[in-house]
């Protein structure tokens, strides 16, 4: 794996149906190195399939009455443990809740606040003049930070057997300015005050391994590992680099005020998987894969037109030709077509299914996929 | 004159809105009609920033600043327009969906529009059904443009249309919609008059629908 000279200390995890932990890690860790130890690894659900199915119905609420459910611990430790009851998991689904309170929660360590919605977050900007910049500091014991603490600890007291707890969705740089800033506002500022943005990037990931190494240490002092909303788990130190404000700026400024981002930020990474948010982040990938510790990315397609899989083949084809694995979400009706057009190597699979039969039926299917293409 | 134009229409273009402003100025100190500066200068500036966004080689950020130094012109253009009476391409009410804080893109929409001489209400964000009836109610609307960027609140889109109907103004207005997840298909799933995919084609759209007459 490109990037990596770490070798892994491996634990075993007892989940309640997971029977199959070590070797689905197993097939997790091959994946990485771009190989397939039986088949290629595959996550059954799609993409935050657990917090649906968790949600409680709260559009009648108040901005109040959200922001109080969203914080409520006890609530949303107990919803997510609801709703994977009595489940089993097949091939590399591993049931994971990680404490979340919005993709700006990063921004909101700092000072900002945050606006609640049904199922996410927005940040009130924070710095509308550059005096404000010189009051961003990270504050551990602000509201937001010490729920996570408390969200993260929660689960940790219920999991045991059940599922493994994660971390937040962090985003530093440049996502996180734009919540400080507003992301029109950041635009513009791209172009009038381009130093002030190259000031407030570099606060935007200065404390970036603080913050990672806080909540890591919390799971590890309790024997779990470290995965986020991926729900991808390393043994090592795991981390989803991304870049959704970069779908607006050209490769010229991704260069300039996103890149040096990345290059810090991954460094001290075991496993990092970078989220391609759609094709305007797909735009990057040559930035993107200029980072020698991006050892994988997760393809998002989108949704509506863009979501057929079959339409994006070649781009995955390029990521398997550069030997960058690659995480494919597609539909289950998508998949024998898929099957017949593509080498399953370096090739981790997303599909959601409506049963228990039809994991099993696919498992066989992707069993049997064989051969380069 | 040809020159006082050339120079507004690429201050424009790159983004100077001092140099706009001040082109625009001095193309009405030496008698340039208002009218015509709009357009010969601004509107075939923002058509050239909607290729070059088209093209790939203008992003938001060019976008931005393009329109910015437009509504820049624009505003010293308005009091004239309005005292010789000229004529919008059309009236345009635009916002963002109720439980979608999202902006960006209708922000763009909006001063795209503006850009190619429509005339723009703008809502806001998180914009419930009844307000934007209210709007529809307030003044002859010619094109409703609704935006989402997430797949839980683009059903709002549907809601919207709905209430409009049931209100009984769907006949007299014509509406857009876009956004990250909405589709053709969607749009003509929830009756909506057409869908753009960017802000720019949004402007081709616009014009379209206006062109046919039909509001």
């Amino acid at each position: 794996m490109k990037g990596s000279t770490r070798v892994q200390d491996w634990w075993s995890v007892e989940i309640e149906g997971l029977p199959q932990f070590e070797m689905a890690m197993k097939r997790v860790y091959a994946w990485f190195e771009n190989e397939i130890i039986d088949r290629p690894p595959i996550r059954f659900q799609a993409h935050n399939a657990f917090l649906e199915a968790a949600k409680e119905d709260i559009s009648g609420l108040s901005k109040e009455e959200k922001k109080a459910w969203w914080f409520d611990a006890e609530t949303q430790v107990e919803l997510f443990a609801k709703s994977i009851e009595g489940r089993r998991f097949h091939g590399e689904t591993f049931p994971v809740y990680w404490p979340n309170l919005g993709p700006d929660v990063f921004a909101a360590f700092y000072g900002a606040e945050l606006e609640f919605g049904e199922v996410t977050s927005w940040s009130i900007p924070l710095v509308p003049d550059w005096g404000e910049v010189a009051n961003l500091r990270l504050n551990m014991d602000r509201e937001y930070f010490k729920k996570l603490e408390e969200l993260t600890q929660c689960a940790l007291e219920r999991c045991e057997g059940k599922f493994l707890v994660g971390y937040t969705d962090l985003h530093p740089g440049l996502d996180c300015v734009a919540a400080w800033r507003d992301p029109q506002q950041l635009c513009l500022d791209m172009i009038d005050s381009p130093e002030r943005v190259e000031q407030m990037v570099a606060l935007a990931i200065a404390d970036f391994e603080t913050i990672y190494d806080h909540f890591d240490a919390m799971l590890k002092a309790k024997n779990q590992l470290s995965v986020s909303w991926m729900g991808i788990p390393s043994f090592g130190r795991m981390h989803i680099p991304s870049c959704d404000f970069s779908t607006l700026i050209s490769k010229d400024f991704f260069e300039k005020f996103a890149l040096p981002i990345l290059q810090q930020e991954v460094k001290s990474m075991t496993h990092n998987v970078f989220h391609v948010d759609g094709r305007g982040v797909a735009r990057h990938l040559d930035a993107i894969l200029s980072v020698p510790e991006v050892h994988a990315v997760q393809w998002v397609q989108g949704v509506g037109d863009d979501y057929p899989i079959m339409q994006w083949t070649p781009f995955i084809k390029d990521l398997q030709n550069r030997r960058i694995p690659v995480v494919v979400d597609l539909a289950k009706e998508d998949l024998n077509e898929f099957i017949e057009v593509m080498d399953p190597r370096g090739l981790f699979l997303w599909i959601a299914t409506s049963s228990e039969e039809e994991e099993i039926e696919i498992l066989k299917r992707i069993s049997k996929w064989s051969g380069s293409r | 004159m040809e020159e006082k134009l050339r120079a507004v229409k690429k201050a424009v273009i790159e983004g100077d809105m001092a140099a706009a402003r001040d082109g625009v100025q001095l193309a009405l100190d030496t008698g340039v009609e208002a009218e015509v500066i709009l357009q010969q200068g601004l509107i075939p500036a923002m058509a050239e920033v909607g290729r070059l966004f088209e093209a790939g080689e203008y992003y938001v950020p060019e976008m931005l600043v393009a329109a910015r130094a437009m509504q820049s012109g624009l505003a010293l253009l308005k009091p004239f327009l309005v005292r010789s009476n000229a004529k919008p391409a059309g009236k345009v009410v635009i916002g963002t969906v109720k439980g979608d804080l999202h902006d960006i893109g209708k922000n763009l929409v909006a001063m795209m529009l503006e850009g190619a001489g429509f005339q723009i209400k703008d809502l806001g964000s998180n914009v419930s059904p009844e307000r934007f009836i209210e709007a529809l109610q307030e003044d002859q609307v010619d094109i409703l443009g609704l935006s989402a960027l997430l797949t839980t609140t683009m059903t709002m889109m549907r809601s919207t249309i709905t209430a409009i109907e049931e209100a009984g103004l769907r006949d007299r207005v014509k509406i857009i919609v876009g956004g990250a997840p909405v589709t053709r298909t969607y749009a003509e799933e929830i009756g909506a008059d057409g869908y753009a995919p960017d802000a720019s084609r949004a402007v081709s759209l616009a014009k379209q629908l206006i062109g046919q007459g039909h509001i």
